[in-house]
């Protein structure tokens, strides 16, 4: 209970924290006229917001004090449903990318109510089986879907700019949603199932319902997500349901801070920037380490690869609460420190 | 509760406010697709000396690090760039000079769909590549070439073996695609940019059909008595992906078009993540095959092979595809190579003495600066670099509708990868921008020394220009056991 | 086309694959039942068994079942590495730490083995070769000395847990921590030697994988998931169980290959797992959920 006083105690802060939030929605929303960069604007921004909905959605499921190792499935879902209906039978892209949402949340439904009642690693391992399923019934079926080749998707605005401001507006809408999901009532029983579920049960909270319903939410942003990313590459195959995507939102969250609204967003920064910048330093790794490593002709995506372990470790185990915790302790360092000087 | 309302509102208004700023920037703007400007810009200067505009010419690699064959088009990407800057580089007659080029790497990871588009971006548009080389996977290619086309990047692909990476543009009739299909590009001046510097599953599958109706059947029909009205029984084993299929779908065609006769007895495809196939073997060996035709990678098609023998008791003729003609499946296969068939358009285990000169020289090479022989992927990225020199001598510039124009029209002598005409040209019509490679079928002899085993080449007799590229007879490897007559 | 002596070879392959898993579930077990601990980085401790009999056998010419010892005791070694430096710090806070723990030491393993022997495949050379026939079935050698070992570090792991000092202490602890430690037993040393341990079955697996099949560091996490599924289904922390669930699940795989085709064993597998635990939430054969 005293989580929740204090939680209460924070409310007072709101009118300050929403400053900061619309100080960040304008700079982000101002980014692309301050960077004219066409390559940082469609291949950094863009999928740091896509990926951003995307560990949100992951974040809002840890949130309930669930896990899911098989995201990936959702994300798939998603863009396949969503570049389907527009190319099949000719849905409008927006409106399938929301149905590619909603069926993927609908399959959510199906897989929660047997994930409801399993614990983390029971959990994990079905998602993990659900994504292995997910890949084979597309490869399956490859005659209607034709994910094996795969396909390019029919596009809503073009890339660019455009496709930024686009992914801007749903991924701030998607995680303003979250946020108001986050505060709800809804979310104070997520939290009170995820920190004690005896007790929470004990209280009167269907503990099964809840989860479900988290569950529910989050494969619908994953989808959303999906047939985003879809948008984004504008092109879909099979390879959308490696594990490699289902560890991504994982990452990304517990980089950035797990439960917290802005931790997925700061995780999912670190990690497309490591992707889209690391590869510049790729050719001095190899002049330095090259000749230690004869077994490969590059050395750079291996460290880069390895260093993504790295930091999630030294996360966990030094800073569990993320990347954002530590700014948060920072930013309170700096508060009582000025507050001190005043006096 | 009002003042958190009110919060919400201007949060709203704010952000729909700075929306719609960026949105009404980005429409005031022209449309900036880069205007194709015309040709020929180039003013032939009088004097000697080189241009203050030279610079080095920027090619960029596209190819995954983090496969085996993505590294060997690394490595030999880096050996062409060597070789040719040490020569003094490429001859820009715009700029009077000789310019080196500058290797721009474009890693791809594992080359699926989702990661070629970054890095291809990242070099068409910071790095402003002149040019592109590489590619390996066909939906990788597939996704990210679309950045080179709207780009008009010229693009030698030298990996992906589905047609449809030159062909799904209006020139290549969109390579039979449907009118509603999603891969179909309708940008035939973006298509135009592309060029593909290899075999296709088609080229494959030619062969080996080809090989099993001429060589093959004769000689089991004579050995067995059979009748030659009884078709060869082939069996199909085939991952379940764009590769594998593409593979499957081109040789029942072939069979279909020209009426050979070879009989599909079994077919199975599995997983890519399969790592054991007995159960798929069993099926094989009990529609008692005369040959099977192994379509995976390096890893996969060696343990094929080693569980159908020595698991299964599969005792037949298997034939491979050209993608394992690497040092890894010679190692993996061992004493299980024996008698193995690989269909193949680079022998860089057959030889000394190699049936081209320029192969002797760059195995010799690749040996001296890598330690390790060759793979097949390599060949093609180095002898398209070569491909990019000459098509930007030829063009006196670096403007790309210039080298693009200059590759199309570009004839000249065959290098590490055989063609029909000796030449390296490319097709038009039809067969959009395609080489015509030959291919040909090696089969494998155990060497107790080496504990591997060795190819030599069994078909076909003799290739056009070349001549005489045979170095032994096909035999039916020890242990052959027919399929049921 | 189905035939009785296909069917029975699917059995037969099943049961040999099911030898590996097998011994990975085991050590998956034996760390759970101890520690209360899933490493999803079990896979790779396999794969880095793989490498170490791989570079033993061929580099030093040891004989290839002897480069199992070696195997055993390097990924021992590691384990106790990453037991005292990683999964120690969390243990005992929220459990999806120990699944981030593990995703990030996946990564670690996966590109540290890229960079030491490069992202080919490589397979170790058996010193057993021939196959053995009986009545229109066959069987290779090597898969059934795989079987004879597997059947041999099983054996010897109950003898360890049933008649020494530190096999008992180990199963105190597995009861009942707290009690265990108020008997005067060492958590930590028991901790250590619990992960060494299953550490160890990972790299015997491994070697004894590399002998049968090819391998590359990319193994990926599906070998440890369907460890994972294995004692889910045998129940969690039974070595019975894991035995049982081991041969079930390795004969599922083929014969679901057998008569669907090869693109459905991991799929299967899973569907297998998911209908376990729709029935029984907490495994096969397990009593008492965690």
């Amino acid at each position: 209970m005293t989580r929740f006083i204090k939680l209460f105690n924070l409310s007072r802060l709101y009118s300050r924290r929403f400053i900061f939030v619309i100080a960040g929605l304008v700079i982000i929303a101002a980014l692309p006229l301050i960077i004219g960069s066409e390559y940082v604007i469609s291949e950094v921004l863009a999928p740091m917001l896509i990926f951003a909905i995307y560990a949100s959605s992951w974040n809002l499921l840890a949130f309930s004090g669930q896990g899911s190792l098989g995201h990936a499935a959702f994300l798939g879902i998603g863009g396949f449903t969503s570049a389907l209906l527009a190319i099949k039978l000719g849905v409008p892209p927006l409106l399938g990318l929301f149905l590619g949402g909603l069926f993927s949340a609908a399959i959510g439904f199906l897989i929660g109510l047997t994930c409801v009642r399993l614990k983390a690693w029971f959990l994990g391992m079905v998602t993990f089986g659900f994504s292995v399923i997910s890949l084979t019934l597309v490869s399956q079926f490859d005659s209607v879907i034709g994910g094996i080749m795969g396909f390019r998707t029919p596009l809503i605005v073009p890339r660019g700019v455009l496709f930024y401001y686009f992914t801007f507006a749903v991924a701030a809408a998607s995680i303003f949603i979250i946020y108001l999901i986050m505060k709800s009532k809804l979310g104070l029983a997520f939290k009170a199932i995820r920190e004690n579920e005896l007790e929470a049960k004990m209280t009167g909270i269907n503990t099964a319902r809840y989860r479900l319903v988290a569950f529910i939410l989050s494969t619908f942003f994953a989808g959303l997500a999906g047939g985003l990313y879809a948008q984004y590459i504008r092109y879909i195959d099979v390879s959308i349901f490696s594990p490699h995507f289902s560890f991504l939102p994982l990452m990304m969250a517990v980089i950035g801070g797990l439960g917290t609204l802005s931790g997925p967003l700061i995780g999912s920064a670190i990690i497309v920037s490591i992707d889209a910048y690391l590869p510049r330093i790729d050719h001095l790794l190899q002049g330095l380490l090259g000749s230690l490593f004869p077994a490969v002709s590059n050395v750079g995506p291996p460290i880069r690869m390895m260093l993504l372990g790295i930091i999630l470790l030294v996360v966990v185990i030094f800073a569990p609460k993320g990347i954002y915790s530590v700014i948060d302790k920072a930013y309170a360092h700096l508060l009582n420190k000025r507050a001190a000087g005043k006096q | 509760m009002q003042k958190k309302i009110l919060v919400v509102i201007t949060a709203i208004v704010v952000i729909v406010a700075i929306t719609s700023a960026g949105v009404w920037q980005i429409t005031q703007q022209p449309a900036s697709s880069p205007s194709p400007t015309p040709t020929q810009t180039a003013t032939p200067l009088a004097s000697t000396t080189p241009s203050p505009d030279a610079r080095p010419v920027r090619i960029g690699l596209v190819a995954g690090y983090q496969l085996a064959e993505g590294q060997d088009m690394d490595r030999a990407a880096k050996l062409a760039v060597e070789e040719i800057n040490a020569a003094g580089g490429v001859y820009v007659a715009e700029w009077n000079t000789k310019v080196p080029i500058e290797l721009i790497i474009a890693d791809t990871g594992k080359d699926t769909a989702g990661e070629t588009v970054g890095p291809i971006t990242r070099a068409v548009v910071e790095d402003k590549v002149d040019l592109l080389i590489g590619g390996y996977t066909s939906a990788g290619t597939l996704a990210g070439q679309v950045v080179a086309i709207e780009n008009r990047v010229p693009f030698i692909i030298t990996g992906a073996s589905s047609n449809l990476v030159t062909r799904r543009g209006p020139q290549g009739n969109f390579g039979g695609l449907a009118e509603d299909d999603a891969r179909r590009i309708n940008d035939a001046e973006g298509m135009s940019y592309m060029f593909h510097y290899c075999t296709t599953t088609s080229d494959y599958s030619t062969t080996v059909v080809n090989f099993f109706a001429e060589t093959m059947k004769p000689l089991i029909d004579s050995t067995y008595h059979f009748a030659a009205s009884r078709p060869l029984r082939l069996a199909l084993i085939y991952r379940n992906d764009a590769f594998g299929k593409g593979v499957v779908a081109d040789t029942k065609n072939l069979i279909i078009t020209n009426n050979l006769p070879i009989e599909i007895v079994a077919e199975r495809s599995y997983q890519t993540t399969a790592t054991t196939f007995q159960t798929d073997l069993t099926v094989i060996k009990d529609a008692k095959p005369d040959a099977v035709y192994v379509v995976d990678f390096i890893a996969n098609t060696a343990e094929i092979i080693k569980e159908g023998r020595k698991d299964v008791g599969l005792n037949t003729v298997y034939i491979a595809v050209e993608c394992c003609e690497d040092p890894q499946f010679y190692t993996l296969l061992g004493e299980y190579g024996d008698g193995v068939l690989l269909e193949s358009k680079f022998a860089s285990y057959a030889g000394p003495p190699f049936y081209l000169p320029a192969i002797e020289t760059y195995v010799a090479n690749y040996k001296a600066k890598y330690n390790t022989l060759p793979g097949m992927m390599g060949a093609d990225t180095y002898d398209a670099f070569y491909i990019a020199k000459e098509a930007i001598e030829r063009a006196g510039t670096l403007d790309k509708a210039a080298i693009r124009d200059a590759i199309e029209q570009i004839n000249m002598p065959q290098m590490l990868i055989m063609t029909k005409t000796g030449t390296i040209q490319f097709s038009t019509g039809v067969n959009y921008h395609e080489i015509s490679p030959v291919t040909f079928v090696e089969q494998l002899t155990y060497n107790a020394t080496l504990q591997e085993a060795r190819p030599k080449i069994v078909y076909p007799s003799a290739v056009p220009v070349v001549g005489s590229i045979k170095q032994a007879e096909f035999v039916l490897p020890p242990g052959y056991q027919p399929g049921s007559p | 086309m189905i035939t009785p002596s296909g069917l029975a070879e699917t059995l037969l392959w099943g049961v040999a694959n099911g030898c590996i898993y097998i011994l990975l579930a085991t050590g998956l077990s034996i760390i759970f039942g101890v520690m209360k601990l899933v490493n999803f980085a079990h896979g790779q401790l396999l794969m880095i068994g793989a490498y170490l009999a791989f570079t033993t056998s061929v580099i030093l010419g040891v004989n290839s079942y002897l480069a199992i010892l070696v195997a055993m005791v390097g990924v021992a070694i590691i384990g106790v590495a990453v037991e005292r430096l990683t999964f120690r710090k969390v243990l005992g806070t929220e459990k999806l730490n120990e699944i981030f723990v593990s995703l990030g030491l996946i990564y670690i393993f996966e590109n540290a083995a890229v960079l030491l022997w490069g992202n080919k495949s490589a397979q170790i050379p058996s010193s057993i070769n021939g196959i053995l026939s009986l009545a229109g079935i066959s069987i290779s050698y090597d898969r059934l000395a795989a079987i004879g070992i597997v059947v041999v570090i099983l054996l010897s792991i109950v003898f360890l847990m049933k008649r020494t000092k530190i096999g008992l202490a180990m199963q105190a602890t597995s009861q009942k921590s707290d009690a265990a430690k108020l008997m005067g037993i060492n958590i930590e040393k028991v901790y250590v030697f619990t992960f060494a341990l299953g550490a160890a079955l990972a790299g015997a697996a491994g070697a004894l994988y590399g002998i049968i099949f090819p391998f590359s560091p990319t193994l990926g996490a599906l070998p440890t998931i369907k460890a994972f599924a294995i004692i889910i289904l045998g129940g969690l922390g039974s070595i019975p169980g894991a035995v049982i669930g081991g041969l079930l699940y390795g004969i599922a795989e083929t014969t679901a290959g057998y008569l669907l085709g090869g693109i459905w064993p991991d799929a299967i597998a899973f569907v297998l797992l998911i209908a376990v635990l729709i029935i029984k939430p907490t495994g096969l054969f397990g009593g008492k959920g965690e």
